[in-house]
């Protein structure tokens, strides 16, 4: 899956995380995760935003994240619509998205 | 689940009292109202106005929140909202101005400094790495050692002078960078102005033609220089321009010299050539003086040669009179465009040098 | 015979609610796609709860759904991730007729093959919220083998009806109230009430709790969860209630010990559904206590 166009989900409220993705201009996956977190969870939220994307099968887009101290199960979600809306998909696969 | 808070937008010159109550929200919060914005997302509770932000295309401004919603979750989803709005607009990377103590607050929004005037007004961006992606772009086209000079130009359109002062600073240094203005708000379009640009300097051979961007003279970085019609220059926006170049594009591409002609008509550019000296050469900065070298204009018949020139004479019809003021490249697309029919010429706006 | 008094409405696209409002121990909650969600956050609220219902973060709280309507471009996946992600039921918004819910068991059987999981697992709410649909009710109440409850939705009944909703005590949902209810019991499932919407008017909620637990309704919607506890309370059986609960079942437990077939309690005869009624009783006893 590729990010083709520009897209956000989330919020920057607590306990959520904004997940911003747009289209990577050399073919790569970037990732930033900026977190009130991150000392303590910085490996964790990455770990989960890393194996959401990687069961999704984006293979190129820069994605950037706003976490707010988002529990796993927000983080999959929110970076999960942001690739499908960045990626233009309509149709979920509920097997990648599990 | 706190009480109901509801947001919505408000288009500019929608509603006469909905503006007047966010004026007021402003006013407390001491901030004028800005004309500029297109849309206002505001928060209500009940019938009170709550909360307040605007949008300028990418860039937001005229933020406020009622002393009583201060340091709640409220400004947090104003944020968000914010967000949304500029997006379903087509605005993804966002610009914000504030004063400096507030950095730390838009930093909730995801928000990220960009650069600062003490104690006056700081830019910030949406996103934690754009600047650090552009100047690394910057950064892969960098000539190494020796003098390394800058001119950024609009070049609406390309003209003699601007070769002229191309040539000196050419000369004069081992490598020379020209940045071409960006923003869509001129008479010609940016791909013409930098084509024109691109083909007037080619003869040079220690010259790269860069594209412009929103961190170089945009909207975003010196709103007034496209404000039409008005010559008003506010200090801090071309103090956060310069600043920008000096602490990020200048050191990306070991830029130490800044090259400019004399501004003899614009207000606008003349002040921001004034400036200029200021906030690159004298002003605190993290970063290095860079050397304003300023360099008189070429004139013709005693009159010195400036696109605005071109574009009144443009306007009058008087192709022939052009010819002496423009390269030959330029020439040939003024004949095409301007022979037989006249083009809308009423963006204008501030020259270059 | 589980106890559903509190159905707590969470909406779908809010983490902070999602993340924390279990601590709030309501007896159902209720992750919203529907009417608390704005169109452009149908697909990031579906994905919401489709992963906090896969994590243990409700265990023991009877997790529901409410799904977009069928005829929208949202209901379907909205199903599809409610079943996949394992919620306890499904709640249909604007059910007017018994084919809504055939239409709705339908794909619900069909997602459960797809998906593997157990045919019937998923069972089915039905919010009434139209003349129509009250009317129906009987029909709408025994459309489905998976059918656990109906439920009253107030806000667009009223409208419907040309009326308005008042203090909560107010007559404009009596006959609606009764018809839901009547329905339910007939099939032999629950019965929730309206929302009461006025979060900060604990006066006229419990006013309105009195009447509906008068009634016979099992339970109420929410929509803040400081209302739980008052609700819980305020179904909560007084201490004479429990007591006297107690000796009928005590002397239940007697008679079939002795093996006789009638249960007498100080000289009285004591039927079936006065046992089951003990059982609520104690039932919620053990939930929340006696009545403050």
């Amino acid at each position: 899956m590729r990010i083709i166009t520009e897209a956000v989900a989330g919020s920057l409220e607590s306990s959520d995380l904004l997940v911003k993705v747009s289209p990577s201009r050399d073919k790569t996956l970037e990732i930033y995760v900026t977190s009130d977190v991150i000392e303590q969870f910085g490996t964790q939220i990455r770990h989960v935003v890393d194996d959401t994307l990687k069961r999704l099968a984006v293979t190129d887009g820069l994605i950037v994240i706003e976490d707010k101290g988002a529990l796993d199960y927000a983080i999959r979600a929110r970076v999960q619509t942001a690739v499908l809306r960045g990626a233009a998909c309509k149709e979920l696969n509920w097997e990648q998205l599990s | 689940m706190p009480a109901e808070l509801r947001f919505h937008t408000v288009d500019a010159g929608e509603s006469p009292q909905e503006s007047k109550q966010i004026e007021q929200l402003l006013t407390e919060s001491d901030l004028g109202w800005d004309s500029r914005v297109e849309t206002f997302v505001v928060c209500r509770k009940g019938a009170a106005l709550v909360a307040c932000a605007g949008i300028d295309r990418n860039v937001v401004k005229c933020v406020a929140i009622s002393p009583a919603f201060r340091g709640t979750s409220l400004s947090l989803q104003l944020g968000g909202e914010l967000l949304k709005v500029a997006m379903e607009r087509g605005h993804f990377h966002l610009f914000l101005y504030t004063k400096p103590d507030n950095t730390v607050f838009f930093r909730g929004w995801g928000f990220y400094p960009l650069v600062e005037v003490r104690d006056k007004v700081a830019l910030m961006e949406n996103s934690p790495i754009a600047i650090r992606r552009y100047c690394s772009d910057l950064r892969a086209l960098r000539k190494h050692g020796g003098k390394i000079g800058c001119i950024v130009m609009n070049a609406n359109p390309f003209t003699l002078g601007h070769r002229y002062l191309a040539d000196v600073a050419a000369e004069s240094c081992d490598w020379l960078h020209v940045f071409i203005v960006r923003e869509e708000a001129s008479m010609f379009s940016y791909a013409e102005r930098y084509e024109l640009a691109s083909q007037g300097l080619s003869h040079i051979k220690n010259i790269t033609v860069h594209h412009g961007s929103e961190y170089i003279v945009s909207r975003a970085t010196f709103p007034s220089y496209f404000l039409k019609g008005k010559c008003t220059v506010d200090q801090c926006f071309t103090a956060i321009d310069l600043l920008l170049f000096r602490e990020h594009i200048a050191p990306a591409l070991e830029i130490t010299y800044r090259y400019v002609g004399t501004e003899p008509a614009c207000p606008v550019t003349s002040r921001y050539n004034k400036d200029m000296k200021h906030w690159l050469e004298t002003a605190d900065s993290r970063s290095p003086s860079i050397e304003v070298v300023v360099v008189p204009r070429i004139t013709l018949r005693g009159s010195p040669i400036s696109a605005s020139e071109v574009r009144r004479l443009l306007q009058n019809k008087s192709l022939q009179e052009i010819k002496e003021m423009v390269p030959e490249t330029t020439m040939c697309q003024l004949i095409n465009c301007f022979g037989d029919q006249r083009r809308e010429t009423e963006m204008t706006d501030g020259d270059d040098h | 015979m589980k106890l559903r008094r509190s159905m707590l409405f969470l909406p779908g696209s809010k983490a902070a609610m999602l993340s924390t409002a279990f601590v709030y121990k309501p007896d159902c909650v209720m992750f919203d796609l529907e009417d608390a969600v704005s169109l452009r956050e149908k697909d990031s609220a579906r994905l919401m709860v489709f992963h906090i219902l896969r994590t243990d973060a409700y265990k023991g709280i009877e997790t529901v759904v409410r799904i977009n309507p069928l005829n929208t471009p949202y209901g379907l996946k909205d199903l599809e991730a409610a079943i996949r992600a394992g919620a306890d039921a499904v709640r249909l918004p604007k059910t007017d007729c018994a084919n809504d819910i055939h239409e709705l068991d339908a794909e619900v059987a069909r997602i459960e093959m797809e998906c593997g999981c157990p045919i019937g697992r998923t069972k089915l709410l039905a919010a009434i919220e139209s003349a129509s649909g009250v009317i129906n009710a009987v029909s709408i109440a025994t459309a489905s083998k998976r059918m656990i409850g109906i439920a009253l939705a107030g806000f667009d009944y009223v409208i419907d009806m040309q009326s308005q909703r008042g203090d909560g005590a107010k007559p404009e949902l009596f006959y609606a109230r009764c018809a839901v209810l009547h329905a339910a019991r007939a099939a032999g499932i629950d019965a929730f009430d309206v929302v009461y919407s006025d979060i900060n008017d604990d006066a006229g909620f419990l006013k309105e709790v009195e009447l509906i637990r008068h009634l016979g309704f099992n339970g109420k919607s929410l929509i803040h969860p400081r209302q739980i506890e008052l609700l819980h309370n305020a179904y909560a059986p007084t201490e004479k209630e429990v007591s006297y609960s107690r000796r009928v079942i005590e002397a239940a437990a007697k008679a079939e010990k002795e093996g006789v077939g009638v249960i007498a309690l100080d000289g009285k005869m004591i039927d079936a559904p006065i046992v089951s009624q003990a059982q609520r009783v104690l039932q919620r006893a053990e939930a929340s206590g006696i009545r403050r």
